[in-house]
């Protein structure tokens, strides 16, 4: 059972300025939730507390009903995946993926045929094999997405979590690697958190959406529920009038045919 | 319409590339004026003139329905030709007359040549077919990036034998024997103020001397600098921008200013005559330069990179051993090659804070064999030579970092 979750989580910058507001939010064991909202609501700010990459101004950070907001960010478990993928450039594909795993200390501390076999089994599961040897620059888009992903996963971490990971990518990649996202998180069933400004990639991933916007998380619910039920204006307008504008386009375009 | 769109357009690309050759040929003779004024008068005078008619050339350049200005820039161009030819006539025929009347002569025979062309000569009575002006756009995207590349690399062929005179000059010295500075280039070949200098001692002592400096300085300097550099890059800390500012002020004042006071200090601290009193001096007097050569670098690396380590389980020592630092080799050793040049060559605090041969440097030594009584020009020049292989050597081996870079492809596209 690894439930995440904030209680009154606040975060306020030296100069003033509240990213984060009071949230509170639970995620379930398995599940995938989505942060969504326009830039500067704090999704990512609340990603990265999770993280440990923040500090937490006030309230709690919960993973697995333990209490992570003065531990560490390496001893949290959890894995994440960066917008702009952040592989070391100066190692192979293969090291990128270890890296983790052979900076673990203690009882963490794996031998060289585990990571080997770690490594293997996250090549495989994302078409990485043939790679393996390569150094960053020698990829595509994709594959090094692909990689961040590994990284992220190799650990077997306790949470995923993922700030706008497909941004970078062209729309015919992130339809794909949207795909093949969900397609991971069913297989492994890694509780997930992902941050997106982009309302279509929130409705087709997520189990349920968490809309945020000023700081303030607005509503959390299964994404249809928040589109049929939209619990204030702003989800409204943000989530439902959006959604409906894109298929109003794509109905005139079919009409006129 | 179209056919008529290239008659309308079409310019000979003759025109274009000779106004910008006739142009530097103005600026080349405005700059051999002095130089004939400080050889004799005369000479300044004559090209003085040859400016104004290379002026009058200029303006004197046809366009379309221009024939008479075509006739008379002709005239005008042969005017330059023969007063050229005149005035080498009666000079004496040193390399610079050469030089310098080219400049007038072929400008003018190459403008004599190509405006009295055909071709030039049917545009600017304006009798072009549509056919031909078509074919003369073509003709000009051929001919333009040739004719334009000709001309760039005449003047990069002046600061290329600017720049080489000294260095072969040095070399022609090093080689004869004896103790002339000036004689025919390369006629006797000699190495004995090579082996005068290997053999003696003193060379040794000053070669050890600078070894140890500049590799002091290389090492001391790196070591404060990649710290202070990658602070002042991520960190947030009272004082950093005061700090910075502090580091860019000093850079500003000559180094002589600092002279006296730096000799007060290594002497209260008996650091004078020392190894490390100099390693000191230089470390501090590069450390600016090279925290913010450093600070620049570190600046690129995306702090992305940074998180990724953290929450791979990096504390803040191995994300700066484990992924900052191998990915700075390239920027870290380019500062390493200045640190080390600048103490290589460093000559005046050299100078000032050591007093025995056993201590001097090699730049010091040097310039201790031209002593008021005997100028021992050749094996100054001998040892000027062995000092500055060393250097290139290294330039030769930081190439490759000078040009690469590793942190491409890491983060995004």
């Amino acid at each position: 059972m690894v439930e995440v979750k904030f209680e009154n989580v606040t975060k306020k910058y030296d100069d003033g300025t509240v990213a984060v507001n009071k949230l509170n939010l639970t995620v379930h064991d398995g599940e995938f939730l989505v942060l969504v909202g326009p830039s500067g609501c704090g999704k990512s700010t609340s990603l990265r507390m999770l993280a440990g990459l923040e500090d937490v101004t006030d309230g709690q950070i919960t993973i697995d009903g333990n209490v992570v907001n003065d531990l560490a960010p390496g001893a949290r478990d959890v894995g994440m995946v960066f917008q702009g993928y952040a592989l070391y450039p100066h190692m192979t594909v293969s090291e990128n993926l270890s890296f983790g795993l052979r900076m673990a200390k203690g009882d963490d501390k794996l031998s060289k045929d585990e990571i080997q076999v770690r490594i293997d089994d996250a090549a495989s599961l994302l078409g990485l094999t043939e790679q393996l040897d390569k150094k960053p620059k020698e990829l595509s888009g994709g594959q090094r997405q692909r990689v961040a992903l590994g990284r992220a996963l190799v650990r077997r971490p306790k949470v995923l979590l993922m700030d706008e990971p497909l941004s970078n990518l062209d729309a015919d990649l992130r339809n794909q690697m949207r795909t093949e996202i969900r397609r991971l998180h069913d297989e492994l069933g890694t509780t997930t958190i992902y941050v997106t400004h982009d309302q279509i990639e929130a409705m087709t991933l997520a189990d349920r959406i968490a809309i945020m916007d000023g700081g303030e998380l607005q509503q959390h619910a299964p994404p249809l529920t928040a589109y049929n039920e939209p619990a204030n204006d702003f989800v409204k307008g943000f989530l439902c009038k959006h959604i409906d504008e894109i298929v109003e386009t794509a109905n005139n375009i079919f009409q006129q045919e | 319409m179209s056919e008529d769109l290239a008659k309308k357009h079409y310019r000979p690309v003759e025109l274009s590339i000779l106004r910008s050759w006739i142009i530097t040929a103005i600026f080349v003779n405005i700059a051999i004026i002095p130089i004939e004024w400080l050889r004799t008068g005369d000479g300044a005078m004559l090209s003085i003139l040859d400016v104004a008619i290379l002026v009058i050339l200029l303006m004197m350049f046809p366009e379309k329905q221009e024939s008479a200005k075509r006739d008379f820039a002709i005239l005008v161009a042969g005017v330059a030709m023969i007063s050229a030819i005149l005035r080498l006539a009666t000079s004496d025929l040193v390399i610079f007359d050469y030089w310098a009347r080219a400049w007038l002569l072929l400008p003018a025979a190459i403008t004599v040549w190509w405006i009295s062309s055909p071709h030039v000569s049917a545009w600017v009575k304006g009798t072009m077919t549509t056919e031909t002006a078509a074919k003369g756009l073509a003709r000009n995207r051929n001919l333009a990036p040739k004719l334009s590349a000709l001309g760039i690399h005449i003047i990069l062929l002046h600061a290329v034998v600017l720049v080489l005179i000294p260095v072969i000059w040095i070399l022609d010295i090093a080689f004869s024997p004896g103790n002339t500075l000036s004689s025919a280039l390369f006629d006797q070949f000699s190495t004995e103020h090579f082996s005068k200098i290997l053999h003696g001692e003193s060379f040794w002592i000053w070669l050890r001397n600078s070894i140890i400096v500049s590799v002091g300085t290389t090492i001391l300097g790196l070591a404060l600098a990649i710290l202070a550099g990658y602070a002042f890059s991520r960190f947030k800390f009272s004082g950093r921008e005061p700090a910075m500012f502090s580091f860019l002020l000093v850079q500003m004042f000559p180094g002589i200013i600092i002279l006296v006071p730096y000799f007060l200090v290594m002497k209260s601290l008996g650091l004078l005559n020392s190894w490390l009193g100099l390693v000191l001096a230089y470390s501090v007097t590069a450390l600016p330069l090279c925290v913010w050569m450093l600070k620049g670098f570190f600046d690129t690396i995306p702090k992305e990179l940074e998180e990724a380590a953290i929450l791979d389980g990096c504390n803040q020592a191995q994300v700066f051993r484990k992924v900052i630092l191998p990915l700075s080799v390239p920027a870290i050793a380019v500062t390493a090659l200045f640190s080390f040049l600048a103490a290589w060559n460093e000559f005046l605090l050299a100078l000032t804070f050591n007093t025995s041969n056993e201590m001097y440097t090699l730049p010091v030594g040097l310039a201790s064999m031209i002593s008021s009584t005997s100028q021992a020009w050749g094996d100054f020049a001998a040892a000027s030579i062995l000092v500055s292989i060393p250097v290139v050597l290294l330039f030769i081996l930081f190439q490759r970092f000078l040009i690469e870079g590793l942190s491409a492809g890491g983060v995004k596209g």
